[in-house]
């Protein structure tokens, strides 16, 4: 019986309980399509929650053992509690909101940016014929995610402001010119893996990679630059170092986040790592065969793909972990420089490569 | 700063510190942007301010070595050896080889600790936090040292007029051997990490470039005005206590900028581990302590005593009455002079170079304010 | 004021920034990796392996300690001479004595070392070396209260030393070596 048949089974006597209550039946469908769709959000973005608590955690633990320290280990077993406590910390906390603040968009600031996060993860297939939405993808899966992605930055700017604290607003002013530039290569690279799979589908850009590893687009020779591109920009949306600019600790303090503290401050904490898991999600999707197998399709493991996916995007957030945790950060200007002296061209190149590719039948 | 700019932006003044996690410790610094660029950086010192001079007055010159430690706490060592140097100069106490070799040799271990901080500090500050790490890991070797020789970990109070609190523990040669092996081996890898790191030379090439002109006006000393191409050591200029007998090089670096100065630490690593493993081979046997009065009184007189310090020129100004106080003392503290051209090292910057300048500096924040 | 000097660049030279640069950026990530292999150094203060716990080295200065002679009033080897309170440079030593000639022993003995800076002076002036430092470096408390050591608590943490604590033999420090410990006395 799969999950599927379960929610059915849970709709039909729903109906008829309403039914039973006199509730006429269009009403009670209309109702429980309501219902089901607000449970499918808060279990989405729980899960989303959870995977962040988990990737703190991993954060902790990887930034420890590069730098020869062992992270946490006294909450639980190797300290795997650690990032559970510390929600229930900043829950507890006192919410404190500077007198001159503006309350109203201290409030929504992060409300925004992980509603943002969240809503990303609707389009990302997680298994064969699924996403989170079910068939809502529709083929603009793409255009969907790029639409959205580039909201975050709305929260950011919402929060900087309204916290009225001139490091916040810096933050904030450095965030918006950072995620709007590096909105540009990413879509750039974008193109390309579209171009390639000819569907601005999420769900058909996996189906065209079905197959081996071998044949993933991440092997393609002309998709070398744009996965470059696509990691380099996706570290950059999600304001990792060497591009974390925004909350530049060591210059701003903490950027947009210097005046948040309990509850608020966990909702950027926790939807940053939530972008965290969405960049890796999709790079697997574009780059390295989504929900795949690397042994051959159909998967000869027999695993759900949900697995397989989750494991590609493990790779990817440790790579992006292992990378802040060596390079410097950025300077601002250089940071601008990068994305519009450098990225931008390689992302038509990259483009232009892939146009000469279709042309020239090897796609 | 384009001037056409100026009339038609609002400016923004914030106030950088004292609580800010890139001062080192209590610096304030009022900051007016235009944008992100500085147009003014008006370092604002005294939040450490301890008295350190006046306390010299009331304290005879026992007890006051270990105030010396506390001021410039990242290179304890040095001060202590600066004011011991200035009292037996006054008292004319010569010391035993052995105990010259020791405190030349702790000198240059604090050196080492105090440059692998710099490392760190820098590292995070251009937001590289694992060189700090690293940085701490190794810098742990030498302060086990200390804490083995001296008691303590930062604030040693190991030095004594005539001589020191105790000679070195048997195996703390082999352990030091073993700690410069350990280090040596390391340092390549914080360059890789830093100096040679593309992003890194991006932050601080060009960046608080000062000339020499400019940097001897100012009172540059130490790396940062060997930073300017100026082969000023006074470990060579002066040539005090055994240097002129070890072999090790003057680190020079043409420039100015946050880059040379940070370059300059880099090589001076290379060559504290030369010199203290050249310490280790000739260190001889015998006493380390001469006889001194436990009241010890000099004549009075005054005396400039210097020393290269881990930030510079270390001064310690004595005039003595007679008794067994000194009647008027003054520390000549690098960070302060270093820190002074602060508003010229930034103007016009980014923001964030401004990160990067203090901590090319190097300034410590006891020092500066004493 | 920065000045933009760049120069136009010629593609090549473009190219060989960009490659040099990532070589860089490789080649750190290449010895974060190698870190990431090697051994940790964290130790782990508290309550985890006492086998592993940091233990100071004699001569460390931690807490206090007054050394023990049975011979005397008292019990301890102090003769309240206040020499020791009197170089404190804190002055967070309180000595009130008792008795005359050799009978002279501490009845209080009260070091706040709240207000200590552990400068070992202390130690050092004493004539009959009845004081000293011990590597004991569990030395936190809830109120400043509790971080007055009276005499009996130094006594009892002075429980089997029988000379102040050093790193080296008595003989290569700056401390008076037993054998001139008459001339010490008679000189207090």
């Amino acid at each position: 019986m799969s999950i599927h048949t379960i929610g059915v089974i849970i709709k039909d006597w729903l109906i008829g309980l309403l039914a039973g209550w006199g509730v006429p039946v269009e009403l009670s469908r209309l109702l429980i399509e309501v219902l089901t769709w607000a449970v499918g959000a808060a279990l989405c973005i729980i899960a989303i929650m959870l995977a962040a608590l988990v990737f703190i955690y991993l954060e902790r633990k990887v930034s420890g053992y590069i730098q020869s320290r062992l992270g946490p280990t006294r909450c639980g077993p190797v300290g795997i509690l650690q990032s559970f406590v510390d929600v229930i910390k900043l829950l507890l906390k006192e919410d404190i909101v500077p007198a001159e603040a503006d309350r109203v968009l201290h409030t929504i600031g992060p409300i925004l940016f992980l509603a943002v996060s969240a809503l990303a993860y609707v389009v990302v297939p997680w298994d064969e014929g699924g996403t989170v939405a079910g068939k809502v993808d529709a083929g603009v899966g793409v255009l969907f995610m790029a639409a959205v992605g580039s909201m975050g930055l709305i929260g950011i700017v919402v929060g900087g402001w309204g916290s009225n604290n001139k490091w916040s607003l810096l933050g904030a002013i450095r965030g918006a010119a950072q995620m709007v530039s590096y909105e540009i290569p990413m879509l750039l690279a974008l193109m390309c893996v579209v171009l390639q799979a000819e569907t601005l589908s999420l769900a058909g850009i996996v189906e065209d990679q079905k197959g081996s590893i071998i044949a993933w687009n991440f092997l393609r020779p002309w998709m070398w630059l744009p996965v470059v591109l696509f990691l380099i920009s996706g570290v950059a949306e999600i304001n990792r170092t060497p591009f974390d600019i925004p909350e530049a600790e060591s210059e701003l303090v903490s950027g947009f986040h210097t005046e948040y503290t309990g509850m608020k401050f966990a909702l950027f904490f926790l939807a940053e790592y939530g972008n965290l898991l969405l960049v890796a999600l999709i790079f697997s999707v574009l780059f390295l065969g989504g929900w795949l197998s690397p042994f051959g399709y159909p998967d000869p493991l027999r695993l759900p793909g949900i697995i397989w996916l989750l494991a590609k995007s493990l790779l990817i957030v440790l790579i992006v972990m292992w990378v802040r945790w060596t390079l410097p950060r950025l300077r601002v200007d250089q940071l601008m420089g990068l994305a519009w002296k450098l990225m931008i061209p390689a992302g038509f190149v990259a483009l232009g490569v892939m146009c000469a590719v279709i042309m020239l039948g090897w796609a | 700063m384009n001037e056409a700019n100026v009339g038609t932006t609002d400016q923004l003044i914030v106030n950088m510190g004292p609580q800010h996690p890139s001062t080192h410790g209590v610096l304030r610094v009022a900051l007016t942007l235009d944008g992100e660029r500085v147009v003014s950086a008006d370092p604002d010192i005294g939040y450490l301010h301890s008295s350190m001079e006046k306390i010299a007055e009331r304290l005879d010159y026992r007890q006051y070595i270990s105030y010396t430690d506390r001021f410039d706490y990242l290179g304890a060592m040095c001060n202590e050896w600066v004011f011991v140097r200035a009292v037996e100069r006054l008292a004319g106490i010569e010391v035993t080889p052995r105990c010259e070799h020791i405190r030349l040799l702790m000198a240059e271990l604090n050196r080492l600790a105090s440059h692998l901080l710099y490392f760190g500090a820098m590292g995070i500050d251009t937001g590289a936090t694992t060189v700090f790490l690293y940085c701490f890991r190794e810098r742990e070797l030498i302060l086990d040292l200390f804490e083995w020789v001296s008691g303590q970990r930062l604030l040693y109070n190991f030095l004594r007029v005539g001589g020191l609190r105790n000679d070195l523990p048997d195996g703390w040669v082999e352990q030091c051997h073993a700690a410069m092996d350990a280090l040596a081996s390391r340092v390549d890898e914080y360059d890789t990490l830093l100096s040679e790191n593309r992003i890194f030379i991006a932050r601080t090439r060009g960046i608080g470039a000062i000339t020499a002109e400019e940097a001897l006006a100012y009172g540059f000393s130490g790396p940062c005005l060997r930073g300017c191409g100026v082969p000023y050591d006074l470990r060579r200029v002066d040539g005090y206590s055994l240097y002129p007998e070890l072999d090790f090089e003057v680190c020079v670096e043409e420039g100015g900028d946050c880059l040379s100065r940070h370059m300059v630490r880099s090589r001076e690593l290379r060559e504290s581990i030369k010199i203290v493993r050249q310490v280790l081979a000739r260190l001889p046997e015998g006493e380390v302590n001469v006889p001194v009065p436990r009241r010890l009184k000099v004549e009075p007189g005054e005396v400039y005593e210097r020393i290269e310090s881990p930030r510079g020129e270390l001064g310690c100004y004595l005039v003595s009455d007679g008794s067994d106080k000194p009647w008027r003392m003054h520390w000549r503290a690098p960070s302060f002079y270093n820190l002074a051209p602060l508003d010229r090292l930034c103007r016009g910057h980014w923001m964030a170079d401004m990160v990067a300048v203090i901590a090319s500096t190097d300034i410590v924040l006891g020092d500066v304010d004493r | 004021m920065t000045t933009n000097t760049r120069q136009p660049q010629s593609a090549w030279a473009l190219l060989a920034d960009i490659v040099g640069g990532a070589a860089s950026v490789i080649k750190g990530h290449v010895v974060t990796l190698r870190n990431w292999l090697r051994p940790k150094v964290t130790g782990q203060y508290p309550y985890r392996d006492p086998a592993k716990e940091w233990v100071p080295k004699p001569g460390y200065r931690g807490d206090f300690a007054l050394i023990h002679d049975p011979e005397r009033p008292g019990g301890l080897r102090c003769i309240a001479c206040m020499a020791c309170a009197n170089v404190c440079p804190d002055k967070c030593i309180h000595i009130i004595g008792q008795g005359k000639g050799k009978e002279r022993h501490p009845a209080a003995f009260d070091i706040d070392i709240g207000l200590c800076m552990y400068c070992w002076l202390c130690v050092e002036v004493c004539p009959v070396r009845a004081i000293t430092l011990t590597p004991e470096y569990h030395n936190v408390a809830f109120t400043p209260q509790e971080l007055i050591r009276d005499i009996n608590d130094l006594k009892a943490r002075g429980e089997g030393i029988a000379e102040p604590l050093l790193p080296v033999p008595i003989e290569r420090s700056v401390l008076q070596p037993p054998t001139a410990k008459k001339k010490d006395v008679s000189e207090a």
